[in-house]
């Protein structure tokens, strides 16, 4: 079958399938190797944080790190698989647009008889599967090290929060597509999100050390992890602001992509 | 009106405080295989963008097919096939999936010529896109470009790069399109490339249009180089003042010069003394389009007052 209607979107997800193919192994190889240290280390870790300073504890977000939901929190969800996540997400988001336009593979596709919000939306929604294939990888690497290391966090809990991740990573990964699209610059795009997603990381370090709730209200990894969705499940309102930079970033930039001057 | 099928009217494109396109005009006939030629820089692209909507005129209006291309859209350029002038082919996709996808984007239109053309042209569809050399690379353009058979073909410098025998297999597509009623409208930095295919051609320079005529007005106009040697030395003030003569010069009892428009009168000139030999050949017309880019004012400046049009 070949699917003319999604022609777009199909394109993006051929020349990323390698890719995302080793990125899911990664990931889920890191993931699984992190926490299979859980049941070695949970007790003696716990002791070693307990001669630092709190504020740096909880900087690091190692305050809670002797529970197994702490641990999780703070290997998996609070680093490493925001930041591998982001990495790719923001490098794809701003190579599928602007990126290709930039080096000049995009130009067939631009004089084909496709509408340029039509190419904007697929190579978006490519985005997203893209991204999504990966979370989910991550995701089924969680929740087969849940048994096997005896993590004893709930399942949905754990859909909760990567539901959460999944959204801040998407939201930032549109800025870059996004910002990409209305300005055909990739760098532009590259150094928007990670700059934002970089600002965010730390408001809510420096808003979990010192406790200035102004950051925490300001920053997406707060909004992720601030409800502590891996012991309370699904926080609904800080869901609803990560799909916020969504819903913002993605009609602004269609909006421009569609108006401004292409391959210049 | 609907045998037009590309209008310009003073096509202003400005990049920030480049100004690209200086007041362009353009008028291709349906059906007429049609030279664009100029030198690098001339704005060439800069047009070929506007017609296909990827760039949006500063001032002045395009139309293609009677729409402007902002306002045709897709269902404009799926009338179209475009070959770039620089073409860049990326991924890890191969030869062959790359041209699916260019035909899944035209809804499917073009997918049965592929196996055809690809054997035509000696092009392994299954090797990947990125590990192509620049020849192979064009083959896909040129591929993508005829193989849903458009009424209209825009073609920014489609033989460049090839080697000769590719050069005529892309003429000869283009020759087969044009037979079929095809309008192509091709760019060339170098009139030799089109003059075989071409029916018209115009000359940009500096974003606007300096001239246009017919390949074989421009063979005309470009003149022949007469050598004439004589039993005595001949005059050469007379010579000059015959119309049409140009560039007189005397070296012993040979009279060189530069003709343009009919031989008679310099024939009758010639035939009063005793001519021993006579010589006469068309000129090159890339010398004569040197003449153009040189001079500001068009061909018309170039080669005085002797425009036979």
């Amino acid at each position: 079958m070949r699917a003319e209607g999604i022609a777009s979107f199909v394109r993006v997800w051929a020349d990323h399938r390698r890719g995302v193919t080793g990125w899911g192994a990664a990931l889920a190889g890191i993931t699984f190797m992190y926490l299979a240290f859980w049941p070695m280390m949970g007790a003696d870790m716990q002791a070693m944080v307990e001669g630092m300073p709190e504020a740096l504890m909880r900087a690091l977000g190692y305050d809670r790190i002797g529970t197994a939901a702490g641990y999780l929190e703070a290997v998996v969800y609070g680093l490493l698989g925001p930041v591998l996540l982001l990495v790719y997400g923001i490098g794809l988001g701003g190579r599928v647009i602007a990126g290709q336009e930039e080096d000049g593979t995009l130009e067939l596709d631009l004089a084909a008889p496709v509408g340029r919000s039509r190419l904007y939306w697929e190579r978006l929604a490519a985005v997203w599967a893209l991204i999504t294939t990966l979370v989910a990888i991550t995701t089924l690497a969680v929740l087969a090290s849940g048994p096997l290391f005896d993590l004893g966090v709930s399942v949905v809990n754990v859909l909760a929060t990567s539901l959460a991740m999944w959204l801040l990573v998407g939201g930032f990964s549109t800025i870059a597509l996004a910002v990409g699209a209305a300005t055909g610059r990739r760098g532009a795009g590259v150094a928007a999100a990670a700059g934002l997603a970089t600002l965010a990381f730390v408001f809510r370090s420096v808003a979990d050390a010192a406790g200035v709730d102004v950051l925490a209200a300001l920053s997406p990894f707060a909004w992720m992890l601030g409800g502590e969705p891996l012991v309370h499940g699904l926080d609904a309102l800080g869901a609803a602001k990560l799909a916020l930079l969504s819903v913002v970033a993605a009609p602004l930039g269609a909006w421009r992509f569609a108006r401004r001057d292409l391959m210049v | 009106m609907s045998d037009t099928v590309i209008v310009a009217r003073g096509l202003v494109k400005d990049y920030g405080r480049t100004r690209a396109l200086d007041g362009l005009d353009l008028e291709v006939r349906a059906g007429e295989v049609y030279g664009f030629i100029g030198p690098n820089g001339a704005g060439k692209s800069t047009t070929i963008r506007v017609l296909l909507d990827l760039l949006r005129p500063t001032a002045g209006e395009a139309r293609v097919f009677g729409l402007t291309p902002a306002a045709g859209g897709p269902a404009l350029r799926a009338r179209i096939g475009y070959l770039p002038g620089e073409l860049a082919l990326g991924g890890r996709i191969s030869a062959g999936e790359h041209l699916h996808h260019l035909a899944a984007l035209r809804g499917g239109r073009g997918r049965d010529a592929i196996d055809a053309l690809a054997e035509r042209f000696r092009l392994d569809l299954a090797r990947p896109v990125r590990t192509l050399s620049k020849g192979n690379k064009q083959k896909v353009g040129v591929i993508q470009a005829f193989m849903h058979e458009p009424e209209l073909l825009i073609l920014d410098e489609p033989t460049s790069g090839l080697d000769p025998l590719l050069q005529y297999e892309v003429l000869a597509l283009v020759r087969e399109a044009s037979a079929r009623g095809a309008t192509v409208f091709m760019s060339s930095h170098v009139l030799r490339e089109v003059e075989t295919v071409a029916d018209r051609v115009a000359v940009i320079r500096e974003g606007k249009t300096v001239d246009v005529d017919s390949v074989a007005g421009l063979r005309r106009r470009a003149g022949q180089r007469v050598s004439l040697r004589f039993a005595e030395a001949p005059d050469a003030a007379a010579a000059a003042a015959i119309e049409g003569v140009e560039q007189v010069r005397v070296d012993d009892h040979t009279l060189t010069c530069l003709l343009r428009g009919e031989p008679n009168e310099l024939l009758q000139w010639a035939a009063r003394g005793r001519v021993l030999a006579w010589s006469a050949r068309d000129r090159d017309l890339e010398d004569l389009f040197l003449d153009v880019y040189r001079n500001h004012g068009g061909l018309a400046a170039a080669e005085g007052d002797h425009d036979a049009r």
